[in-house]
């Protein structure tokens, strides 16, 4: 076998070693790379940022424990955009897996800005600033439901309190009352929003979707169906840059920290492609 | 009676469902929102049972029959016990009547899920990242236009889809934009129509019976 051969037919076996190594080389030696936020992602900002003080933004966490590295780091950059302007926030699951990932972001977000503050206004209140309400069976029931009603979808909220009784629940009574909603997702959940939520009741609707998914909600993007998207690690690098410039907010950056591997892993696959096809070439002319 | 009753109930539900969306009656809209609110969580709760008892049914016959495996399923039936144990029992986080520490060691039912199901769960899809790599060696190949084609896009989405590329150009990142933006939102909104309509299609035909693979083949 002689060196285009070989070129052409590399054992996969080192290709996942040289893929290994260069996804650990730079958690162990990191480099900081930070990304420029894209359009998208400044539209789903922007709309967060100017939720008035009567609405809520509404988290839909609708992802399971496979995709956690890659969307768990958008549920803390949206609550620490927040939380940070003591926006009210409505936490939801359409998936079951979403529960302990949600209460899981919720108690370390709302621990880091509860440490910090001085008073009980800045303090970070469960049922004054925040509400988890939990899971419901069936997506279609909370996605319509909460057109109508939000208390009566979940008449008790995650921790076992009627959800009526809440201090925030006396202003947030249906989607008139929603600044806009984020539908955090691997699977067609945001779809379900669009189709019903956005096009029954014409709520705002944000995507935070895999990488791999992003491409499927680029026309609801440009319809305006979507008013903004955080695409893959990217794209929750993007809003924790965003959240961090403009709040100053020193908690752990998930996402960005990840953007050396991601981008050494990408370069790595790329360069794989190349020699492929440097291999294909050399060998389709000895052929002829 | 098998066959009539659950076509009649799609007919009648099925009809319903269209007339919610064209009806503005609150007659109707009281009823798409009674049936909603009640008997569709009833179903979906019915639905959790039926999925949870269907896999210990499983199980427990993969076990009794020694079936290829069937010590996996050991460990599937008592992790099952134990998490609906300690869940039911234990509450969220160790606030139930079933103590869920001893001393320092946790094992609450959101300490089980952060520090088992999610590392394992991302475990498992972080693999996918070897096999596309092998992949995309092996079989992205340049071999006629429109492959060449595809490759230069994948190749600018890929790059564009890292920071790294805002430092080689301010540009690159904004080519892979516009490639999602426009003439990936051209094929996408071909495809949406023609699947809408596919869509539209076939409820018809099981809305009118005429399509009855849902009865379990069925003629």
């Amino acid at each position: 076998m002689n060196f285009w051969e070989k070129l052409a037919k590399i054992d996969r076996r080192i290709i996942y070693l040289m893929l290994l190594l260069v996804v650990m080389i730079p958690i162990i030696v990191p480099f900081k790379l930070h990304p420029k936020p894209m359009p998208p992602v400044e539209h789903l900002f922007n709309a967060i940022d100017a939720i008035p003080s009567e609405k809520a933004l509404v988290i839909s966490v609708d992802y399971t424990p496979d995709t956690e590295p890659e969307l768990h780091p958008m549920t803390y950059a949206l609550l620490r955009h927040a939380f940070a302007e003591h926006k009210k926030v409505g936490i939801l699951c359409i998936s079951l897996l979403g529960l302990g990932l949600a209460q899981d972001a919720l108690s370390t977000v709302s621990n880091e800005f509860n440490s910090v503050a001085r008073t009980h206004a800045d303090s970070i209140i469960y049922g004054r600033d925040y509400v988890f309400w939990g899971f419901q069976a069936s997506p279609l029931v909370p996605i319509l439901g909460m057109g109508e009603n939000i208390a009566n979808v979940f008449p008790v909220d995650y921790y076992g309190n009627q959800t009526d009784t809440l201090a925030m629940m006396k202003k947030i009574k249906n989607y008139n009352n929603v600044g806009i909603l984020v539908s955090i997702s691997a699977s067609d959940t945001p779809f379900w929003y669009i189709y019903f939520a956005q096009t029954s009741f014409g709520v705002r609707i944000g995507v935070g979707s895999t990488a791999v998914q992003a491409a499927d909600y680029y026309p609801y993007l440009n319809s305006g169906q979507v008013t903004g998207m955080m695409s893959g690690m990217k794209g929750a690098a993007e809003y924790e840059e965003m959240v961090a410039k403009k709040f100053g907010i020193s908690g752990r950056r998930k996402a960005t920290e990840a953007m050396s591997s991601q981008t050494a892993a990408h370069l790595w696959i790329m360069f794989t492609i190349v020699l492929g096809n440097i291999g294909y070439f050399a060998l389709r002319r000895r052929k002829k | 009676m098998k066959i009539r009753l659950p076509l009649l109930l799609v007919l009648i539900t099925g009809i319903f469902g269209v007339l919610t969306y064209v009806i503005p009656h609150s007659a109707i809209q009281n009823a798409d929102n009674e049936f909603r609110n009640s008997a569709l969580v009833i179903i979906g709760a019915f639905s959790l049972v039926l999925g949870v008892g269907s896999i210990i049914r499983h199980h427990i016959d993969k076990v009794q029959r020694k079936r290829e495996h069937w010590e996996y399923s050991w460990v599937l039936l008592l992790s099952l016990l134990i998490t609906a144990i300690i869940g039911l029992f234990g509450g969220i986080e160790g606030n139930g009547h079933l103590p869920t520490h001893i001393a320092n060691f946790h094992f609450d039912i959101q300490t089980i899920f952060l520090r088992m199901d999610v590392p394992l769960g991302a475990t498992m899809f972080s693999i996918l990242a070897f096999f596309m790599s092998s992949a995309a060696y092996r079989s992205f190949k340049a071999r006629s236009l429109e492959a060449t084609l595809l490759l230069f896009a994948a190749f600018i989405v890929m790059f564009g889809s890292v920071p790294l590329s805002a430092y080689v150009s301010p540009k690159i990142p904004h080519f892979a934009e516009w490639i999602l933006t426009v003439p990936n939102t051209a094929a996408k909104r071909g495809m949406g129509f023609g699947i809408a309509l596919g869509g539209l299609a076939t409820s018809l035909k099981i809305i009118l019976g005429i399509e009855r693979g849902w009865l379990g083949g069925t003629k």
